[in-house]
Formats: structure tokens, sequence, C-alpha cells
């Protein structure tokens, strides 16, 4: 098999930067998620587990697994949104988004940049919702800043899990759902175990916070989380390379 | 542009599409791309605008700008025609739209709602989107199928300016929309490889002249009323539907 060759960019007419093709690219995923009502099928659910979860408020001295526990919980949501988003373009759309961009991987990355952005926000509604109606007291400034760190980890493990069920990765509606939700279940079960080095380590978060080392652990845990994301991303890229 | 022992499959283990496709392409090109159904022409057309990788070989020196028209363009989008277009035109760094919608007749759809348009209205907004950046390489799959008679006279004239400026052109097309058109170079494609005859070197026809009559029979009587046509000598084809 010869090299796979270097071809020359499509890239975006005129002296338009590569960078304000890709916000605008962004844009259009975000509106059209927006447009076709599908956002509100992910937010609707992260409500309902919101109201459930801080149904009765976290008493003082638990602000840590409070948070931490939303942080997790509201993962497959996440993934549930990536997906939606990223499947909301029809297959022949992302065709022309590649040609209208000038790269396919600038089409790519436009669709995890909108992904991650609109989950971004739903993470920040998780975070507020626990902060002002979930918890007794208001937690430490290194508590807290912990729990940003957890709810942009969840955004980004939600985009990363919801990316690689998508239908130009997974195009069976059943086996992209079954992999979504036994993705999520797999990191859950193995991050409990000796071997939590090797996911996403959701149950050690967890842990963490339940026995106060959360904000000592935080580096460690979320340089590990990372890693994970970022191979899972790298993955997803590589796939798409022949799946456009 | 240059294909160079190009070859593609779309599994590992499947038969070839195409296979050790060799083709210059210079500016001021326009190629007919012709043959059956399945014998690799979308795919030819999407190695051609960089949308699909080769299995084998190289595309090189593609323009920086490429402008690709579906053969069906995606209506089952939250947008109206404006909308979309101002999308797509934002992407791709603000080139006017609207006079190409105009030219196209799209002047009174242009608040409908993509999925509500007609299947030669929908043609038309995906001519609209690759013709709007000038590209250097416009690449048009079926553009003639479904278009009104008004529109179908117009695009000899668009692919004729887009090759002055320089620019190559290829499509496929089974509605012998280019038979006025001078110096179109032909290429077939059989059994996955690539033919190429000797380009029509003028709009004159080498024998006497010729017009088109288009005769309505019954829907059953098509197969038969066509055998008749050619074995009497005449080139005969059934017309797309919505086609005069």
């Amino acid at each position: 098999m010869t090299a796979m060759p270097p071809t020359a960019p499509m890239t975006p007419t005129t002296s338009m930067t590569a960078l304000s093709a890709l916000m605008a690219l962004t844009a259009f995923r975000i509106a059209a998620y927006i447009r076709s009502h599908r956002i509100y099928q992910a937010l609707l659910p992260i409500f309902a587990l919101l109201a459930i979860s801080y149904a009765t408020r976290a008493p003082a001295g638990q602000e840590a697994p409070a948070l931490t526990d939303s942080a997790v919980l509201v993962i497959p949501f996440l993934a549930w949104s990536a997906r939606s988003l990223l499947d909301t373009e029809p297959d022949t759309q992302r065709i022309l988004s590649a040609t209208s961009v000038g790269t396919r991987s600038r089409e790519v990355l436009s669709g995890l940049l909108a992904a991650f952005a609109v989950n971004l926000l739903f993470a920040a509604i998780t975070l507020f919702w626990g902060l002002f109606l979930g918890l007794t007291a208001f937690p430490t400034a290194s508590v807290l800043w912990a729990g940003v760190a957890l709810h942009v980890l969840a955004a980004l493990t939600g985009t990363t899990l919801g990316a690689l069920t998508s239908r130009a990765i997974l195009p069976s509606p059943a086996i992209s759902i079954m992999a979504l939700v036994l993705g999520f279940l797999a990191m859950l079960v193995l991050s409990r175990t000796a071997l939590y080095w090797l996911t996403v380590p959701l149950t050690a978060w967890m842990k963490a916070a339940g026995t106060g080392t959360l904000v000592t652990q935080v580096p460690w845990l979320g340089a590990l989380s990372l890693a994970w994301l970022f191979a899972g991303l790298t993955l997803y890229t590589w796939l798409r390379r022949t799946r456009p | 542009m240059r294909l160079s022992n190009v070859s593609f499959a779309y599994r590992r283990r499947a038969p070839a599409v195409l296979r050790d496709v060799d083709a210059d392409l210079a500016p001021g090109d326009v190629i007919e791309v012709v043959g059956a159904n399945g014998a690799g022409k979308s795919t030819l057309l999407r190695l051609l605008a960089g949308i699909t990788r080769p299995t084998h070989g190289t595309v090189t020196d593609r323009p920086r700008v490429v402008g690709f028209a579906p053969d069906r363009f995606p209506v089952d989008q939250p947008f109206t025609v404006t909308q979309y277009l101002t999308h797509i035109s934002r992407i791709r760094g603000n080139p006017a739209w609207r006079p190409w919608a105009t030219r196209l007749g799209l002047d009174d759809l242009l608040d409908v709602r993509l999925a509500e348009l007609s299947k030669g209205s929908a043609h038309k907004v995906g001519l609209v989107q690759a013709l709007m950046p000038d590209p250097g390489l416009l690449i048009l799959d079926e553009p003639f199928a479904g278009l009104d008679a008004d529109t179908r006279a117009q695009l000899p004239a668009i692919i004729t300016a887009a090759r002055t400026r320089g620019a190559i052109v290829i499509l496929s097309d089974h509605q012998g929309g280019l038979d006025d058109l001078p110096s179109v170079r032909h290429w077939s494609l059989h059994g996955g490889h690539l033919k190429e005859s000797a380009p029509s070197a003028t709009s004159e026809p080498s024998g006497p002249p010729t017009k088109v009559v288009h005769v309505t029979v019954p829907a059953t009587e098509v197969d038969a009323f066509l055998t008749r046509m050619r074995q009497a000598g005449y080139e005969a084809q059934e017309a797309e539907e919505g086609q005069p």
C-alpha cells in the first residue's frame, strides 16, 4: 500500500483566516443543533437528573462529594448531547462543510468544538445548580476549583464519548446507543478497580471526594483523565480519516 | 492537478471501485464523467474534491478553493434558504451568494425552509453554495438533474465563465447538458478503469443540424419507444422527472 499522499488543502476564499472559517462552521453546527430543537433532548434530562440529585441539599462538609457525583452522573447526558449535535448534520452536509471550511480536519475539529461548547454550557448549569440549589454551605475555594475542574473534564469526557459513538463512526443507531451506555458503565466499573488508570477514572474521582482527598488528587486524576481523553479524541480523528 | 495511480476501495478487502486512475487536469478544463450506475462516478468526484482519500496513489496540486454540488442536496436541515446560504457564505469568507440565487431562480424561495423545497429547488441551493466562492475546482454531481429548463440553459454559460477564469470544472452527467459546449473532455468509467475519449473540438455538429424533440408517451411504452427510436438511428433517452 502506498503512503497516504499530502493533498492540497481546500482553503476558504479571499483573505479569510482558517480560524474564522472554523468558528463560522462551529456556529453553523450549534445553530443547527438549537434550531432543530435536539438540544432539548439533552437539556431536559439533565434538569431531571439535577432535580433528583439535589432533591435534598447536601449537608455541610459534603460539598466535594455532592459536586463530584453530579459531575460524573451528567457525563452520559453530555455524551448524548455531543452525539446528537454531531448527528444533526446530514452526512452529505458534512461533506459540503468540509469543502466549505477548506479541509476535512477543520470540519472534524469544528464538530468537536461545537459539541464541547454546548457541553461546557450544560456542565456550567450542572455546577451552578449544585452550588446554589444543592448545597447547604458554599464550598471552600480549593473545593470549588476542584469542582470546576471536574465539570470541565466531564464536558470533555461527554464530548469524547459522544463523538466516538456518533453516526460517522457507528452508523447503526442501536449499536451507537449501546456503545455510549456501555462505554460510560465500563469507565465506572474499571475505575473502581486497581486498574483505574486504564480509563478516565470516574469512580476514582468520587472515591477521592468521599475520602476528603479530592483537592490533593485532582492534579493526578485530572492529568490521567486528560491523557485518556486526548487518546479518545485522537482515535476519533483517526477514524474520521476514512469516514467522511 | 494530477491523479497518479489512484485506486479506491470502500473496505480493506472489498473490490476496488477505482483502479489505477491516472489523469492530468489543467486550468480551464471542462470534464464530463460518464458511466453506468455504480461505476464509481460519485466516488471519483469525491476523490477529486479531497473529501475521500484514495486507498492507493496520489492526488496533487488541487486548486485551493473547491466547490462541490452533490447530486442530492441534503434538505433535512433546520434552516431557510437564506439562513443556510448566509451561514455557508460566512464559512467561505463572505462571498456574495444572492447574485447566484437570482441567476438560478431562487429569489422567490429565499424564506422557504430547506425541507419544504422541491427536488429541483433544493438542487439549486446546492449549486449556489458550490458556485459562490468562485472555486478553482468546481465539481458538479449530476448538475442538470431535476432542473427546470431556464436553469438548465444557464448552466453551460456558468461553466463557460468558470472555465474562462481558469477554473477546472468536472461534472457527471446523464442528461447531455454539455452537448453544445466546445472542447469538453470526456471521461468514462467502466470496471473501475478511467478512459478518456477525444474532446469535442467545437460546438458545431459534424453531421447535419439536429434538434431536440420532446415526446410524451405512456409510461408503459417508454422502453419500447426508446428501442424503436434507437433502431431507427436516433439518439433517444428517457427524461428525468421534472425535466421537459
